[in-house]
């Protein structure tokens, strides 16, 4: 109880605070918190049917783990799919047990009175095409051979993710999306749903995000790449996952790290603090400072729960997203959109700074879509569009729950 | 209804029976978007605001009005030529920067920019400043000069001389008593309050 207060007190001094998704103490039991989903279970939809890749691959059938949270309406048209990021999942709000360690990773967003109102909206989110956490990716098992795909895997882009969450929710009974939502890579699988469905979809939510991945994003991405297949355990993508390019991997996520925060808010958190355990003599490569200390650890926990081949692939599809390039041009890739957008950039993300986040209104308004940016000042960087604001929940409330018809108002 | 709010609607209505039902419309300087919401239901506009502030943005989308956050000069440049069919400038005109450089950018981008502001020339506002000898209080201008932000006062007089200066063709204009409601034609740079132009290249 104490500390539950001291927790909302803190809260209340610092209404920016950004949750540390792979770092967080224990937090409070699910069961007190009455904005939380709860505890919540993963299930998993299996495609018996063959799939085609858009690199025109193909698998007999595919799986993707997902988790819902509320109930879909008798006109099924209140449902919400939540599309994460590079090395999001599916699990975004709540725990999977009372005592986990902390919730999923939209928590503070979605539940029962949040900005995603779990009373209200049929909230749905998967384990991506490609990945690793349920889905079939890489390192699912290849029925042809008995051993993991690897790099026989089909190549993944964004359209095929959309395309197989459109499956997932057919078979679901959603009629309708009341929206997409979701940020950096989960903010490209907007775009593209808006595309590739226009009639299914009302409303596009896409925070820190791009609709052309830019030469620094992609050279980001090559030199993570390149620190998981110069790791000789990578074996060309031919390992079982608990021997695989671990310092690889782990090297690759450190650097990834680095682009996600910012030089304000790395230096607010670690400074030039050295860590405890250095001793006096500076004339050695150990870990010295706190910022060294927390990446290793941010590398070390990656390892235990991400693949490294689908860390290729899934990188390779952002890589690959480029509307501007596929359509002829952004005008054109938005010239099926039916849904109203709104699309939030964040002043100091320096992966898919402000102005990626502007082009992609631009050429909505542009092609004559009804599109809105906002942006937060905030110094967190990319992973911004994780924080705990008011400001962006009172934002994405509005954008979700405001009624098609609008009233008579002459209030200034 | 306080005063301002029915002054506001005032300029609203106005601005609303000369906006085409149906046409794209632009309103920079958005705020909260009241005036966007007005159109969009009384003219069927589709419109898009602009503005600087986050929360406002916030209102517009509450309201169901479409608005984008950040600077009006950039914002304009990403636009084809007459890829508008109005660009509305309402009460916005004297806290600009550079007020050539957005006219002259709402011109290449609206086929009609409407310009609406409070005449500084209005005999009300002349006494007032030569009596009390301080910035301008009112009901519209309301806050102290150390909480204002910048302003750059224009007159009736001013504009037009503006427009004849940049060959900008006025092609409707009207003059509001210090009430906001009824025309008034006679000596307007000394006896209206309020006014509101249609200008084309």
């Amino acid at each position: 109880m104490t500390l539950a207060l001291l927790a909302s007190a803190a809260r209340a001094l610092c209404p920016c605070r950004m949750p540390d998704l792979d770092d967080v103490p224990a937090g409070a039991p699910a069961v007190a918190d009455p904005g939380s989903v709860g505890v919540v279970a993963s299930r998993d939809f299996v495609h018996a049917a063959p799939f085609t890749f858009q690199s025109g691959q193909s698998l007999p059938g595919f799986t993707l783990r997902y988790e819902t949270y509320g109930e879909l309406n008798a006109a099924r048209d209140n449902a919400i799919l939540i599309c994460h990021a590079l090395s999001g999942d599916h699990h975004c709000a709540g725990r999977h047990a009372t005592d986990d360690r902390k919730p999923g990773w939209w928590d503070n967003l979605i539940g029962p009175g949040k900005a995603v109102d779990t009373r209200r909206f049929f909230v749905i989110c998967s384990n991506c095409l490609g990945g690793c956490v349920g889905s079939t990716g890489p390192s699912s098992v290849n029925p042809a051979t008995g051993r993991p795909y690897g790099i026989a895997f089909p190549f993944v882009t964004i359209r095929d993710m959309v395309r197989a969450q459109k499956l997932l929710l057919d078979h679901l009974g959603v009629a309708t999306l009341h929206a997409a939502i979701g940020g950096s890579m989960g903010g490209m699988q907007v775009l593209q749903w808006g595309i590739e469905y226009p009639g299914f979809v009302r409303r596009l939510l896409a925070m820190a995000t791009t609709s052309r991945e830019g030469a620094q994003a992609i050279a980001f991405n090559e030199v993570g790449r390149q620190a998981i297949m110069q790791d000789p355990a990578w074996n060309q993508g031919d390992y079982v996952r608990e021997a695989g390019p671990r310092t690889g991997l782990a090297i690759a996520r450190m650097m990834a790290h680095i682009t996600y925060v910012s030089d304000a808010s790395m230096d607010r958190k670690f400074g030039r603090r050295k860590k405890g355990t250095a001793n006096g003599d500076a004339y050695t490569f150990d870990i010295q400072f706190e910022v060294e200390s927390y990446l290793r650890h941010q590398g070390q926990s990656f390892i235990n729960r991400f693949d490294a081949n689908s860390y290729l692939y899934i990188t390779r599809a952002l890589d690959q997203f480029d509307l501007a390039h596929a359509y002829g041009s952004v005008e054109t890739a938005f010239a099926p959109v039916q849904a109203e957008t709104l699309v939030v950039g964040f002043t100091s993300d320096w992966l898919f700074p402000p102005e990626q986040n502007r082009a992609i209104v631009h050429a909505l308004l542009r092609a004559g879509k009804r599109a809105t940016y906002a942006e937060l000042a905030t110094d967190l960087g990319h992973d911004s569009f994780l924080l705990e604001s008011e400001d962006l929940y009172a934002l994405v409330r509005s954008f979700l729950e405001r009624e098609a018809a609008v009233l008579v108002d002459f209030s200034i | 209804m306080p005063k301002l709010v029915e002054k506001r609607t005032v300029d609203m209505q106005i601005i609303g029976d000369w906006v085409e039902p149906r046409t794209r419309v632009l309103d920079l300087g958005c705020g909260r978007g009241t005036l966007l919401g007005y159109l969009a239901q009384t003219k069927e506009v589709a419109g898009i605001g602009v503005d600087l502030d986050f929360h406002r943005i916030t209102a517009c989308v509450q309201r169901g009005v479409t608005a984008y956050q950040g600077d009006m000069l950039a914002f304009m440049r990403e636009f084809p030529d007459r890829f508008f069919d109005r660009v509305i400038c309402s009460r916005t005109v004297q806290e600009l920067d550079d007020p050539t450089a957005v006219i002259l950018e709402a011109l290449r981008v609206g086929r009609t920019l409407t310009v609406g502001f409070v005449n500084h020339g209005f005999w009300k506002n002349r006494l007032a400043t030569l009596f009390r000898g301080r910035k301008l209080r009112n009901q519209v201008y309301t806050t102290e000069w150390f909480e204002s932000r910048p302003a750059n006062p224009v007159t009736i007089a001013d504009f037009e001389h503006f427009c004849a200066a940049k060959g900008i063709r006025i092609a409707r204009r009207a003059h509001l008593a210090g009430n906001w409601r009824s025309p008034r034609r006679l000596c307007p740079n000394l006896l209206a309050g309020y006014a509101l132009y249609d200008l084309t290249r």
